[in-house]
């Protein structure tokens, strides 16, 4: 083995040239034994801005509601199927959903409507509910061969009986030509508070049972001659392009 | 000689007043409100062809649009009564030409139909206007006069400029 040139410093200048070497092993070895924590944090921090956004959120809620909506339809056949049991439903009635298309709205002038594509020919008549996507939007005031008006919930003068399903109260359901319809009662201290859900009777007739149809959103105890609340309508007219006209 | 009533297609223009009240999208309008159609083709017409045409013409096109809206109000009276006021303007005064004064009339005579609504309202509520019909009765009003006066200046001056060509006075 050959003389170094300068002897006794040799081993501790190669420890020194291989140490950031060493270090970078250590660190590998550290990211390998901590299964890649800091490589995954900032893997993370770097791509935060192109994270999956409200289209992959839009897919799981259309799962959720779909899942929503299968228990739905099984709750009903199963409701179905007591009624029929209770006697409640008459026999032989055929109940069915037309679904119609919006072909004019005029929710926010003088007359709260909308003109629908199909009519008397496809069995719509007077007084049927009209239904669009999250609960009632009104009832059918006229009916042309192929065409029908509906007359929204906030037409002024416009009254439902309707039912909050938390105190179950009964209360009437008015319009007022703005947005917001007003729910008055009948008795005097209704328990009744904001976020209550307000939906058709279950015993209702004239209108199909259990059908949702607004959220109490502020109540005037005070009011005369008795309480009142002002109502969101689940189902907003300026929005819908299909609705379902439920036939009797 | 007043001649427009005697156009077949001049008439026949009467026609849009409904299908664009049908046709107006959402969007169209101040806050929703959509603008008051009937006026802006109502007035050019009462002016050119005077009196007993534009209350006839009002009467039509009232039931017409009785027809196309939910039971309770009429525009009948309404209409009626600006054909006329409307007719006796274009007959009496020096002809209406500047674009502002067909704005203020159209402005003037929405807040008269908008009036009558909300009288109409008034009697069938037992003479007792609920606040909350109140509030939405003034803002539909308002939002109405003020998109119609604004359409009015341009639509209303260009009908009135077809139709002088077609009558001359």
């Amino acid at each position: 083995m050959a003389p170094s040139l300068r002897p006794g410093t040799n081993r501790w200048q190669v420890f020194g040239r291989l140490a950031p070497w060493l270090l970078l092993m250590t660190g590998l070895l550290l990211v390998r034994f901590s299964k890649g924590a800091g490589f995954v944090d900032a893997y993370a921090l770097l791509t935060r801005p192109f994270w999956p956004g409200s289209a992959q959120r839009e897919w799981v809620a259309t799962a959720a509601d779909l899942e929503q909506r299968a228990r739905l339809s099984l709750l009903e056949q199963d409701n179905q199927r007591l009624r029929e049991l209770l006697d409640l439903q008459q026999r032989g009635e055929t109940r069915r959903d037309v679904a119609a298309a919006v072909i004019s709205r005029r929710p926010r002038d003088w007359w709260q409507q909308l003109e629908l594509s199909r009519g008397g020919l496809d069995g719509i008549a007077k007084d049927d509910a009209v239904l669009g996507p999250g609960g009632l939007l009104g009832r059918v005031a006229s009916v042309t061969p192929a065409t029908s008006r509906v007359k929204l919930l906030t037409a002024p003068g416009h009254s439902i009986g309707v039912w909050l399903p938390r105190s179950r109260q009964h209360g009437l359901l008015v319009g007022t030509g703005a947005t917001r319809p007003e729910l008055r009662f009948i008795i005097r201290d209704p328990d009744v508070r904001p976020g209550d859900l307000v939906s058709t009777s279950p015993a209702s007739t004239l209108l199909p049972p259990n059908l949702p149809v607004a959220v109490v959103q502020s109540v005037d105890l005070q009011a005369v001659p008795s309480s009142t609340a002002v109502v969101q309508l689940i189902a907003a007219p300026e929005a819908i392009d299909w609705v379902q006209v439920r036939t009797r | 000689m007043n001649r427009l009533h005697r156009q077949p297609i001049c008439v026949a223009s009467a026609l849009m007043v409904p299908m664009a009240i049908l046709a107006t999208p959402p969007w169209f309008g101040l806050d929703g409100v959509p603008p008051c159609w009937v006026v802006l083709w109502l007035l050019p017409w009462a002016l050119v062809d005077g009196p007993v045409s534009g209350a006839l013409a009002g009467l039509a096109l009232g039931l017409v649009l009785d027809g196309l809206t939910l039971d309770g109000l009429t525009q009948v009276p309404g209409l009626l009564v600006l054909g006329w006021w409307w007719g006796r303007l274009g007959r009496r005064a020096s002809p209406v030409q500047r674009s502002f004064n067909l704005g203020l009339l159209a402005l003037l005579g929405t807040g008269v139909l908008g009036l009558t609504m909300m009288l109409q309202l008034l009697i069938r509520g037992g003479g007792v206007l609920e606040p909350s019909v109140q509030a939405w009765g003034f803002h539909t009003l308002l939002c109405q006069i003020l998109v119609t006066g604004v359409l009015a200046p341009m639509l209303v001056s260009f009908q009135l400029l077809i139709w002088r060509r077609r009558v001359p006075q």
